[in-house]
């Protein structure tokens, strides 16, 4: 079976696996990294979000192969020494988390723009996440949480 | 589940195609996935019984937006996203970066590309009508030739096109206008995020004085595959720009397209709106 080096959560790993696997099943099987979700598995609903070089995309539609040498950040990555990122925070202050199943995803998003844009006007937020659905909250308190991010 | 495979990243055109040209065996090509993953996911009959996938995504020579005096040239691997937001692609080929604007989700446009788009060559491909107005002709290249043709001849039914196996298209070649065009693009989609699109529509035209003096009109969704209308295109050229005009315009476009399509369930809905939204975008174009 073939070895994949790749860059996960700011740190090389090596592991073998066979190539008809998506990186999603291996994040959630091999690495035991649960937080990403798979809801559709067809590209559509987000809940398997993870950042790929910076871009918010969907891991199950990834094989695992096209990530060798690319740097990749789960939801798992996010928070530092047991301090819960900016993102996270005010997810939760703002009760952007009902049943949770989106909510890795759509703080990848809100993370990714975050990175290339500092400071988004409420439509790019609503933009930023139009590729991931969230059955519970309405979306209102998710994009408020995010503009608050902004505010600092 | 994914049936077992071979998986190779060539990192230049030639390696690639050389890999295509594997005997014996089912070569395919991956770009973005956004449509081979999920066929193979689904277990879609087009993508069975693959040997080897070839993923692209390692060669630089298929990622870039360059221009020439004749022509724009975008690579046959460049994303929705790469072509967002590129500033040749801005502001030249404004109704492909709106059609692109509109392509699924953000994650789904950071993976796609344009090209898959039209190789796939679904009826809903959003990139497929404004390719089609501005003349697009695009490269193949095999192991051991290359021919350039238009994009419409290269498009011959619902998911099909003239593409052979060993076949790989490098690069899509837009013709500069040596005028001015003015033109618009507009999709009508069920849901507002990765909404597969139930009518596309582009135009792109030359406008003198007050006389339509060259007219390109080009349909996705609503017809089998995205398509031009040459004789409606001829009956426009030269006339003078009215309401009647348009209205009439509007009307044998519709007539066109009903009768291209047969009649189906959803005729009935899309008939009006496709006639209006297409004298709307009409009259937005030749103000
Ligand atoms: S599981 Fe990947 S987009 Fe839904
Ligand atoms: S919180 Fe339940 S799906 Fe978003």
């Amino acid at each position: 079976m073939p070895k994949i080096t790749f860059n996960l959560n700011n740190k090389d790993i090596t592991i073998t696996t066979a190539y008809n696997r998506r990186l999603l099943d291996v994040l959630r099987e091999e690495l035991g990294l649960t937080g990403t979700k798979e809801g559709c598995a067809i590209g559509e609903c987000g809940a398997c979000t993870v950042l790929l070089n910076d871009q918010a995309v969907n891991s199950c539609l990834l094989l695992i192969g096209q990530v060798e040498g690319q740097n990749v950040l789960t939801i798992e990555g996010l928070s530092t020494k047991g301090e819960l990122h900016p993102v996270q925070k005010k997810f939760l202050k703002h009760g952007a988390v009902q049943c949770g199943f989106c909510t890795p995803g759509m703080i990848l998003s809100a993370h990714a723009l975050l990175h290339k844009n500092p400071s988004p006007k409420e439509e790019e937020v609503k933009e930023a996440i139009t590729g991931n659905l969230c059955r519970c909250t309405g979306y209102k308190q998710i994009i408020d949480a995010v503009m608050d991010v902004t505010k600092g | 589940m994914i049936p077992e495979l071979q998986f190779s990243r060539p990192k230049t055109i030639r390696e690639a195609l050389n890999l295509l040209a594997t005997p014996g065996q089912n070569n395919r090509i991956l770009a973005g996935g956004t449509d081979v993953i999920t066929g193979i996911q689904m277990g879609s009959k087009r993508f069975s019984r693959i040997d080897l996938l070839i993923d692209i995504n390692q060669i630089p020579e298929l990622k870039t937006i360059t221009e020439n005096k004749a022509h724009i040239i975008i690579g046959g691997n460049v994303t929705f996203t790469e072509l967002i937001e590129n500033p040749i692609a801005r502001q030249k080929l404004p109704l492909l970066v709106k059609a692109a604007s509109t392509v699924g989700n953000l994650q789904i446009r950071n993976r796609a590309t344009l090209t898959g788009n039209f190789v796939n060559n679904a009826p809903c491909a959003d990139s497929v009508p404004p390719l089609l107005v501005y003349d697009a002709l695009i490269k193949i290249e095999s192991q051991n030739s290359g021919r350039e043709l238009p994009l419409q001849d290269f498009l011959t039914g619902t998911y099909k096109t003239l593409i052979k196996p060993n076949e790989l298209v490098t690069e899509i070649r837009i013709p500069k206008a040596d005028t001015e065009l003015r033109g618009d693009f507009y999709k009508l989609g069920r849901r507002k995020s990765v909404a597969i699109s139930r009518i596309s529509l582009a135009v792109l035209a030359q406008i003198e004085e007050d006389k339509i003096k060259e007219i390109r009109i080009a349909s996705g969704a609503v017809t089998p595959i995205g398509e031009r209308f040459p004789d409606l295109e001829k009956w426009a050229n030269g006339q003078k720009i009215s309401d009647e005009l348009l209205k009439l315009l509007a009307k044998k476009m519709a007539e066109k397209i009903t009768k291209a399509n047969g009649l189906r369930w959803s005729s009935t809905y899309k008939i009006p709106v496709l006639q209006q939204t297409f004298y709307q975008l009409l009259k937005k174009v030749t103000d």
